[in-house]
């Protein structure tokens, strides 16, 4: 069964290290402990405005992992129902489906955000937070929503006849007998996905919403402190990316458990 | 070939040394009417006439460029222009960081609030947010105000816009600011309204230079005390500011 | 007592596959605890009519009752029906995710509402009965080819069907381990189980049969016992595919 396992690149995420990556002179390793050091050795010899800029950063740095991981459920909701559709026979769900991904991947994803936040606000009110992570979700659905295309369909055909055979519905069959197969090819990249939507989540800012990058430039303006205050953002996010994509990396290999 | 293209070259640098001094002038042009961006693309408003009218009288030439708030400081310090000429209040803790020019302006803060409320100070918007432009003195004093929920915003129309949609209860900016956005824009007009010109004292605009840089400042003092003196700034507030 | 209805009932079944006549007004009945053997060259339409039996391929014209369903009535649950229809694929499509056991057990926990326990005792009998009860906790990478089309024969019949469709179950395998999954297949039709089996192996349909179907170009030309069928074909066409495989 191994040899038709498909891999789907996606670009834009941190790269995920792999089993060959191990030891401590990969990649990762070089990257986190450069980074750690970086950091540990300004606060330290710099506190005067290296520790006073992350003081600062906290309450962003929340909101940077709220509207992540809330981003990151509806996003893989929305792309499982996306996903499906477009691979669903009815031609109304697949249109519906098909033209969403069609028009979230033609508009650029800062666009998207400021169309949907201050679109929104002519019609509903929500909090800035939640207006980030609805237009953040719709974004990362239509992405997901391919992830999900590709992975259910690199599952054999056989599979699914076999299920049906047995009595299943088409719903049976994606719970007990599809999805938990696709996983396996859906995981990488959904992986990658979730760490650049960590990252494009420094886009909300603009939208107002206090992140960590929002939080970092009202610090910098204030103090006129731009190097040192965009040192320490770019330094909490590599940091943050890195300790994210070595987790995706460790749930990889526990997911290759019966290969 | 490469030859000619270097005395080509060397010539118009020459020449251009042969003209007035160039000064080259970073606004954020989206500060309306101080600094903004008319329809063809021009900046445009009484800081830009300011800085234009100043050259004239003083000597030199300038070219206005616009640079985002958010870093103007940042690229002043970098060297990408020789001085910030865009509302900015001189305060003591900018005048640790750049050069200021003589006071040209006098602005205080206003509050924009929607039609219906009935706060007249600051301290009356206790536990509501307010919207301020990032790394302006509206932001700053809003900031430290006990009780209310300072917001950052990449541009003042942004924080407008939101304050429009009623997702933020006030915004905090200099006054010639407030009066064009609830008073001249007439969508906006319609539902908001300066609720009060706030008690945090006379600030003064200048326009900025890099720390140390004498010859930019002193062409420019030189220009701004010109207009002063002939009161075209007088002309230049009637135009913009109707007042 | 009278002849019960047949279980099985195709009448007039068509079915195209763009310009291609995969079925042509085919019928064939089969009777509860028969054994039909189908055979002929491939693209004859053999495993398209096997297919249809549970719906797995739609067809465009003709009835098809199954245990006194019409499967192409939009009302009747497919799922039910198919429930009772146990099926046998080429290429086995054993769940990998899931262990022998697990494979087996899945359907009749989820679908009958069977306890884990109840199941598990019931798969333990059913590999038992196939000869691999001690790979019940393997999963089916580990197994081979013979093995796993033995799991996949188990897990069919742990839904109690009252049918079995093979579609041609040892063209995957060496030729070593075919005759394990023969045995298998001649166990159970000893044990009284109505089979529909599309195939090459001459032998078990010698065997097994208690009628064989040829068929060519989406028809069915020829269909007797298999003494009238291997002695004495009598369409040109069984000739000259016996001939050929013989």
């Amino acid at each position: 069964m191994d040899d038709d396992r498909i891999t789907i690149d996606v670009t834009d995420g941190a790269a995920i290290p792999r089993r060959k990556d191990a030891g401590l002179f990969s990649a990762w390793w070089i990257a986190f402990l450069g980074a750690l050091l970086t950091l540990v050795s300004l606060l330290v010899f710099e506190p005067d405005p290296y520790l006073k800029i992350l003081k600062f950063l906290p309450d962003g740095i929340v909101v940077t992992f709220q509207v992540t991981f809330a981003s990151i459920g509806f996003a893989l909701l929305l792309g499982l129902l996306t996903g499906i559709g477009r691979i669903s026979k009815n031609r109304i769900v697949n249109a519906v489906a098909s033209t969403y991904v069609e028009v979230v991947r033609g508009i650029p994803l800062l666009v998207q955000l400021f169309y949907i936040y201050y679109a929104m606000g002519r019609f509903v009110k929500v909090p800035d937070i939640v207006a980030a992570v609805i237009a953040m979700s719709f974004c990362y659905g239509a992405y997901m929503g391919e992830v999900f295309r590709a992975g259910i369909e690199s599952i054999h055909k056989g599979q699914t006849e076999a299920a049906r055979s047995l009595g299943f519905n088409p719903f049976q069959t994606m719970v007990h007998v599809i999805l938990p197969q696709a996983w396996r090819t859906i995981l990488p990249p959904v992986g990658n996905e979730f760490i650049a939507l960590l990252k494009d989540t420094s886009l909300v800012s603009i939208l107002a919403v206090a992140d960590l990058l929002r939080r970092g430039r009202e610090f910098a303006s204030e103090t006129f402190t731009y190097f040192e205050t965009y040192t320490i953002i770019a330094l909490v996010y590599l940091i943050i990316t890195l300790i994210l994509s070595k987790l995706v990396s460790k749930m990889e290999e526990k997911i290759n458990y019966y290969a | 070939m490469k030859k000619v293209v270097l005395c080509l070259l060397t010539v118009l640098m020459l020449s251009s040394s042969a003209w007035a001094k160039k000064i080259v002038i970073a606004q954020d042009a989206t500060w309306p009417p101080m600094e903004f961006m008319n329809e063809n693309k021009e900046i445009v408003g009484f800081d830009s006439d300011y800085m234009k009218a100043a050259a004239k009288e003083a000597g030199y030439e300038v070219e206005l460029r616009n640079v985002a708030w958010d870093g103007i400081f940042a690229g002043l310090d970098a060297g990408q222009y020789d001085a910030v000429c865009s509302s900015v209040t001189i305060t003591d803790e900018r005048k640790k960081a750049m050069d200021f020019s003589e006071p040209y302006f006098k602005v205080r803060q206003a509050l924009v609030v929607p039609k219906e409320s009935a706060a007249k100070t600051l301290e009356d918007m206790k536990g509501k947010t307010i919207g301020g432009q990032i790394g302006t003195t509206g932001y700053f004093v809003t900031k430290k105000v006990e009780g209310v929920n300072a917001k950052s915003y990449d541009e003042i129309g942004l924080a407008m816009e939101d304050l429009f949609n009623g997702r933020i209860d006030g915004v905090v900016c200099d006054d010639p600011v407030a009066a064009q956005y609830a008073l001249q824009k007439a969508e906006y007009a319609a539902k908001l309204k300066i609720a009060a010109v706030l008690d945090t004292g006379d600030e003064y605009y200048g326009v900025a230079v890099k720390k140390g840089n004498k010859e930019v400042l002193d062409l420019i003092n030189k220009g701004i005390a010109e207009v002063q003196s002939k009161g075209l700034d007088k002309e230049m507030r009637a135009k913009w500011m109707g007042q | 007592m009278p002849d019960s209805d047949p279980i099985i009932r195709i009448e007039n079944v068509s079915k195209h596959f763009g310009a291609l006549k995969a079925l042509n007004n085919v019928s064939l009945s089969i009777e509860s605890g028969e054994k039909v053997v189908i055979i002929g060259p491939s693209g004859s339409g053999k495993s398209t009519l096997l297919r249809t039996i549970n719906r797995l391929e739609e067809v465009d014209a003709g009835t098809i009752i199954v245990d006194g369903w019409d499967i192409r009535n939009a009302g009747n649950n497919i799922n039910k029906i198919r429930m009772e229809v146990g099926m046998v694929f080429q290429s086995f499509n054993l769940f990998p995710h899931k262990t022998v056991l697990r494979n087996l057990t899945l359907a009749p926990t989820k679908l009958k509402g069977e306890s884990r326990a109840e199941a598990e005792s019931n798969a333990m009998r059913l590999l038992d009965k196939v000869g691999i009860r001690d790979k019940a906790d393997v999963y089916p990478a580990k197994l081979s080819g013979g093995q796993q089309q033995r799991v996949a024969i188990a897990r069919a019949l742990a839904m109690s069907p009252k049918i079995m469709l093979f579609d041609e179950p040892t063209s995957a395998l060496d030729p070593e381990m075919i005759g394990e999954v023969l045995d298998v297949m001649v166990k159970m039709a000893r044990e009284g189980m109505t089979m529909v089996v599309v195939t090459h192996e001459m032998g078990f349909a010698r065997e097994v049969a208690d009628r064989v179907v040829f068929m060519d170009h989406g028809e069915i030309l020829e269909v007797g016992t298999p003494a009238h069928f291997f002695e004495d074909p009598q369409h040109p066409r069984t000739k000259k595919f016996l001939s050929q495989i013989l």
